[in-house]
């Protein structure tokens, strides 16, 4: 049974208005922008069926290589639209405007993209890395049988959590406990909640390894307020990182989203805590007060949410995590001064 | 990240290995800076086997995005000092 917060996440969608770029608008009067909901966990190439028809009869001749971008700026088709949207949007702009383009994919900046296939291809492969760094290797997701991959894949193109809560399992991913509903369920019983492999013993330091994907876009102005930052010119203003986190447990501490960004990025908040001498909230809204050669954390975003940096790091995983099993993060840095 | 210097950047070693009758290269390690991204690696094999349709594998396992860096790969999946890649013309691991 899903708890509340996947489910929020599983039925979280982005309005989108789709606007056929100009060079492309073959008829006469252009046609209107389409109107599509495009789900948090899904990609953008899945709602190329939905859209298609919209602008068909307005094409001009050619073959379709399908590719979108937001204000000129070329849309990575294997990021989740909600990370894209969390990622670009600094100041979250609803409906979403984005233009689509039929001709002319843009090979220098986009890999290629042959639909649905593709999309899957890359979930699945995303998959296989995410049990690797969990588990050690991917024999449970190689093993499982054909006809549940594709349920697996298609539960989640169809948004079915129920479906993909069925199916997860078999992929035998090891799971973390929260440690927040942990410290509930021993205080109030002595029984831990779930029992099994999970019960540690006192004082026992356990780690596990949470696949990550990192978005970090450095923004060399300042700003005040997220509709201050700048656009985005090109992908060299986002490092994208693989890092898994090392997940560590230690008895009476609580291994938080701060520690788990220090640990990924810690020539951000190392430094930082360092030289303001305090635990600091990481707030957009906080004085510009970090050290100019260290760079500052402005925002971190997942799932659509600004994260407060006490939350357990294990209550993110648990509920905030897309479901190829890797989180995703993304982070808005004031680049270091120099 | 963008703050290392170029003297700075490690070198990650790549043996490559061929599989479901690909030809074997005559070169089967390489050095690539790891700032790299993997595509460079793909890039690589498909002009030495003069071939577009190649399936490109880490550790006989996955085929990592192209857009992921030669470090984060080496880090997350590499051992014994090496990254082990694995090509093949047809569709390997499935």
């Amino acid at each position: 049974m899903a708890n509340e917060a996947v489910k929020f996440v599983w039925e979280g969608a982005i309005p989108l208005q789709i606007h056929l770029h100009k060079s492309e608008v073959a008829s006469h009067p252009a046609p209107p922008p389409a109107l599509v909901l495009a789900p948090r966990i899904g990609y953008l190439p899945l709602l190329v069926p939905l859209i298609k028809p919209y602008f068909k009869d307005s094409l001009p001749p050619g073959e379709d290589s399908i590719w979108f971008d937001y204000k000129g700026f070329p849309l990575k088709w294997y990021i989740p639209t909600g990370v894209l949207f969390d990622l670009l949007c600094a100041e979250p702009e609803r409906p979403w405007n984005l233009t689509i383009h039929f001709r002319g994919y843009p090979s220098n900046i986009l890999i290629p993209c042959e639909g649905e296939d593709s999309v899957k291809w890359n979930f699945v492969n995303s998959l296989k890395e995410a049990a690797y760094i969990i588990n050690g290797n991917c024999k449970n997701v190689m093993n499982m049988s054909q006809s549940d991959q594709e349920d697996l894949w298609t539960s989640v193109m169809n948004g079915d959590l129920d479906a993909y809560t069925r199916l997860s399992p078999k992929l035998k991913m090891g799971t973390i406990e929260d440690e927040f509903s942990r410290k509930l369920s021993l205080s109030s019983s002595p029984q831990p909640r779930q029992g099994g492999a999970e019960v540690d013993v006192a004082g026992q330091v356990k780690t596990a390894r949470i696949p990550v994907r990192l978005y970090v876009r450095s923004v060399n102005k300042n700003f005040e307020n997220l509709e201050d930052v700048p656009e985005i010119d090109t992908w060299d203003e986002i490092s994208y990182l693989n890092r898994p986190v090392e997940f560590l447990r230690e008895e009476g501490k609580c291994f938080s989203l701060r520690d788990a960004i220090e640990s990924l990025l810690p020539e951000y908040i190392g430094d930082r805590a360092q030289t303001s001498g305090e635990e600091g909230t990481v707030d957009a809204s906080e004085e510009t007060d970090g050290s100019p050669e260290t760079g500052e954390i402005k925002l971190v975003r997942i799932q659509g949410i600004e994260m407060k940096l006490e939350i357990p790091f294990s209550w993110v995983v648990n509920n905030l995590m897309n479901p190829e099993f890797y989180l995703h993060i993304s982070v808005l840095v004031k680049a270091p001064q120099r | 990240m963008a703050t290392e210097s170029p003297s700075s950047v490690r070198k990650v070693v790549v043996h490559l290995r061929a599989t479901g009758g690909a030809p074997i290269l005559k070169q089967s390690k390489f050095k690539i800076p790891g700032t790299d991204k993997f595509a460079k690696v793909i890039d690589f094999l498909r002009r030495q086997l003069h071939s577009d349709s190649l399936f490109v594998y880490v550790n006989s396992a996955f085929s990592p995005n192209p857009d992921e860096s030669v470090n984060d790969l080496y880090s997350n999946f590499g051992f014994d000092g090496k990254l082990v890649v694995n090509y093949a013309f047809s569709m390997a691991w499935g």
